[in-house]
């Protein structure tokens, strides 16, 4: 090898037409092939922002622009864009949210229930089923009020309790049919809100808290002892419902179960209404501990706060009501705290300020709770189980775990990016996500690579047979270095400038810009052309080197 | 009415309850942490102290009563570090940790509680006499054992907290995690080991009240709800962080609730007491002695 370098030469080809200062022979290294010089492509690229998948739908040319609105608002059914494929130019669509689609599912399986549902197990499934749709409905008055108002009230289900208790008392003392309880119950539940409100005026977070833990714990020990709403019988019962007794046991169940069915649907709707409109925006604009900015808007959010828990509150009250009609009375059963913790793990394991958070956690809550009877306490030790492992390790419950999965990958993600020590040239992934030609990413990658087995061709042959002939037919090695340094940009491209004719000349930089003289770059006066070739050259090969 | 007795009871609500309330009170000023698993730490601190008795009974072996009272607060002190090793260290310095903490601790309360109820069946325990059946008259004033004993043991472990954390290196820590955790951390007070102090003190407080009050009542896994509560309430009637302030405020509650049961019924105690804490909380948003305004809520 040592030998082979040693006694290759390089033969210039022109020799005999050219005038006889041309160099006929030099000593050069052997030719080595960049596309498999070594070290190339080792260094791994990393894929720079993220790219997120869409199915694209044909489209019409004439329909792609097509909105569905429904009356009596502008909004749309779904979210769907038209655009162009910037390739192909095909007109294409995109449903860009695909919520409303899940939400239809999850309702059409509802309703489907009864057929998939066995007989053996059918008193379990539907009483479950019946108390998902209510204790749901709940739970989404709950979310208004803790998610939209911020208000962080553990009293919701006295609220409840009272409405039912109240709209209970009404059917069996004064005879009210089964339709007028919710509506009984909705006064009930303004007022007992407005009792609860009071003090969220003055207090704030978890002074809250605990003390509407410690009012539902009052209506539960009253109602306990209190012999007119039924201390001896464990509850108020004998209220008028509107499932008839003439039904059959099967029907009855059915009948319960789309009914509640309907008040989870109305709770959406409210949920959505409020949450979706103007009071909802107007508390999004305050969250906690930001309240002085929201109010240096102009934003009254007390006011809205006040607006919200009171609306929940009277929609608490309906669902009291249709507690009280649904199983025909009330229990103290639902001023436990078991019954708190039962629904704050509910809200929790689906995901706070969401409206699927509180569906979902509350299918999952009493599924285990209702559906596995035969448990016994072990289901509660379950639950709890469940909400401690989402309280510890997930930070939106069930409904954040695709966020916090994002967040944990581009963090990962950043963090190989950084602790990596050979660099490919590439740009940072900052500027590469900004950058609106890609090309310029892998332009520069291909030129680290070609830097790099340019640095292997500077030898000390090269630069000798640069200084003996600047021009002219070079060796292979020295003519892949010339026109590598040619094609620098105009910017800081070295120029040499002529002091005197023949005499003097001085290396300087190009500016670049048209009008903008060069600048020196050293001080060394050059007596001939050849000398300032020269000189420019190791400089660019010492900026190369340097590189 | 007899003074007398409403005075006695009220001083012995007051000793059991501004146990519960203080130790609530230095949880939430020194961690930020609202724990609701107190009725899992005053159960768990009852069937412990009944379960050794059991053991020592099998073996016969005879404890002295004081005996029962330290087992009692050992395993409160364990189930305290339990509810820190689990809802204290590993999200205490994770986003929303007041709420994820408290749901924690209630999550903690459920499966402590229910487990309780699972492994030692629905049927109330009861412990044996610790104070033995005596009693002091003086003045007209009756003392049963019962009551002078609890007053006393009260008195005396809360006055030995109160002495350590004024006069110990530790209570130092803790103070200043209570005056401003962050600082405190930077200052080389390691957060999480001052937790473990914290949670075994008030599991220690817990647990004397649990043996106290099941000389009256029965050991339940659901015995510590109505205490919780009681504790809460005056925690914040007092103002939360704020010993001086858990004091007055139990013997205000402690007041009220002797008051009520002799004059209204005892059915009413709660209405009152609620009534008076709103009224207070309406005037005074913070507690009587309300020193932390904004600074624990960073």
């Amino acid at each position: 090898m040592e030998n082979e370098q040693a006694s290759a030469r390089w033969r210039n080809p022109l020799k005999g037409w050219q005038p006889a200062r041309e160099v006929d022979e030099v000593p050069t290294d052997p030719w080595r092939n960049p596309v498999h010089a070594p070290g190339r492509y080792t260094v791994k690229l990393f894929a720079i922002g993220r790219l997120r998948f869409f199915h694209k739908f044909r489209a019409h040319g004439k329909r792609l622009w097509h909105r569905t609105r429904y009356w009596p608002t502008r909004r749309r059914v779904l979210d769907v864009r038209g655009g162009y494929n910037p390739k192909t130019l095909a007109a294409e669509k995109t449903i860009r949210d695909k919520r409303p689609l899940y939400w239809l599912t999850a309702f059409a399986c509802l309703l489907a229930l009864p057929l998939a549902v066995p007989d053996s197990a059918a008193n379990t499934l539907y009483t479950a089923a019946a108390i998902f749709g209510i204790y749901g409905a709940i739970n989404l008055c709950w979310m208004l009020i803790i998610g939209t108002a911020g208000v962080s009230s553990l009293a919701t289900y006295s609220v409840v309790g009272a409405a039912a208790y109240g709209s209970a008392y009404c059917s069996i003392h004064f005879g009210m049919p089964w339709w007028a309880l919710p509506f009984i119950g909705v006064p009930i539940g303004l007022v007992f809100g407005l009792i609860i409100a009071l003090p969220a005026t003055r207090l704030d977070g978890f002074y809250y808290a605990l003390l509407t833990l410690g009012l539902n714990e009052l209506c539960r020990t009253y109602v306990l002892q209190s012999k007119v709403f039924g201390s001896a019988t464990g509850g108020l019962y004998g209220a008028q419902s509107y499932i008839p007794d003439s039904l059959s046991a099967d029907g009855q169940l059915l009948l319960g179960y789309y009914a509640s069915l309907v008040l989870l649907v109305m709770a959406l709707a409210l949920y959505r209404t409020i949450n979706g409109r103007r009071l909802g925006r107007i508390l999004r604009m305050a969250p906690e501990q930001k309240e002085a900015f929201a109010e240096a808007c102009g934003i009254d959010y007390r006011r809205a706060r006040i607006q919200v828990f009171l609306l929940s509150s009277m929609a608490l009250g309906f669902i009291g009501g249709f507690y009280a009609a649904h199983f025909r009375g009330a229990s103290p059963s639902l001023f436990s705290i078991d019954t708190v913790a039962l629904g704050l793990a509910m809200l929790m394991i689906g995901g706070m300020q969401r409206a699927e958070g509180a569906v979902l956690g509350t299918f999952i809550v009493v599924g285990l709770h209702h559906g596995l009877v035969g448990l016994g306490p072990l289901r509660l030790i379950l639950i709890g189980v469940i909400m401690l492992a989402v309280v510890l390790f997930l930070r939106g419950g069930l409904f954040g775990i695709k966020p916090q999965f994002r967040a944990w990958r581009d963090k990962k993600k950043s963090e190989n990016r950084s602790t990596r020590s050979v660099k490919g040239g590439e740009m940072l992934p900052e500027e590469a996500t900004e950058t609106f030609d890609k090309d310029e990413i892998y332009r520069r990658r291909f030129d680290k690579q070609q830097r790099d087995f340019l640095k292997t061709l500077v030898t000390a042959q090269v630069i000798e047979e640069h200084r003996r002939q600047p021009l002219g037919q070079h060796s292979e090695a020295l003519e892949r270095l010339l026109m590598y340094f040619r094609r620098h940009p105009q910017q800081d491209k070295y120029a040499i400038e002529v002091l005197e004719p023949f005499k003097a000349y001085r290396i300087v930089a190009l500016s670049g810009h048209r009008g903008v003289a060069p600048h020196d770059v050293e001080e060394k006066i050059y007596a001939s052309t050849d000398d300032a070739y020269h000189g420019v050259f190791m400089r660019r090969v010492q900026d190369l080197l340097e590189s | 009415m007899d003074i007398g007795i409403i005075a006695v009871n009220a001083l012995t609500l007051a000793c059991i309850y501004g146990m519960l309330a203080i130790g609530i009170s230095i949880t939430w000023s020194s961690l930020g942490l609202v724990n609701l698993a107190y009725g899992f730490m005053f159960a768990f601190a009852g069937y412990g102290a009944w379960q050794i008795n059991a053991w020592c009974s099998a073996a016969h072996l005879a404890l002295p009563p004081v005996a029962t009272l330290a087992i009692g607060v050992l395993c409160g002190a364990l189930a305290g570090l339990l509810v820190c090793a689990l809802a204290f260290i590993p999200i205490h310095d994770k986003p929303n940790f007041t709420m994820r903490g408290m749901v924690a601790t209630i999550a903690i309360d459920l499966i402590g509680t229910q487990g309780l109820l699972w492994y030692f069946g629905p049927r109330a325990k009861s412990l044996p006499e610790i104070f033995g059946y005596w009693q002091i008259e003086y003045g007209g004033i009756v003392l049963t054992a019962n009551t002078a004993g609890a007053i006393g043991s009260s008195i005396l472990l809360l006055g030995a907290v109160l002495l350590w954390m004024k006069s110990s290196r530790r209570g130092l820590e803790i103070r200043a995690m209570m005056m401003n955790p962050h600082a405190a951390s930077l200052v080389g007070i390691g957060v999480r080991r001052t937790g473990l102090y914290v949670m075994a003190l008030t599991g220690g407080l817990a647990g004397l009240a649990a043996v106290l009050l099941s000389q009256t009542y029965y050991v339940s896994p659901f015995a510590g709800f109505t205490p919780l509560i009681k504790g809460v309430s005056i925690a914040l009637c007092g103002g939360l962080g704020s010993v001086a302030g858990a004091v007055i405020a139990a013997v205000i509650l402690g007041i009220n609730e002797a008051v009520t049961a002799a004059t209204i019924g005892g059915q009413y105690v709660l209405i009152t007491q609620f009534a008076l804490i709103i009224a207070i909380i309406v005037v005074r948003p913070r507690g009587i002695a309300g020193i932390l305004d904004r600074a624990r809520e960073a």
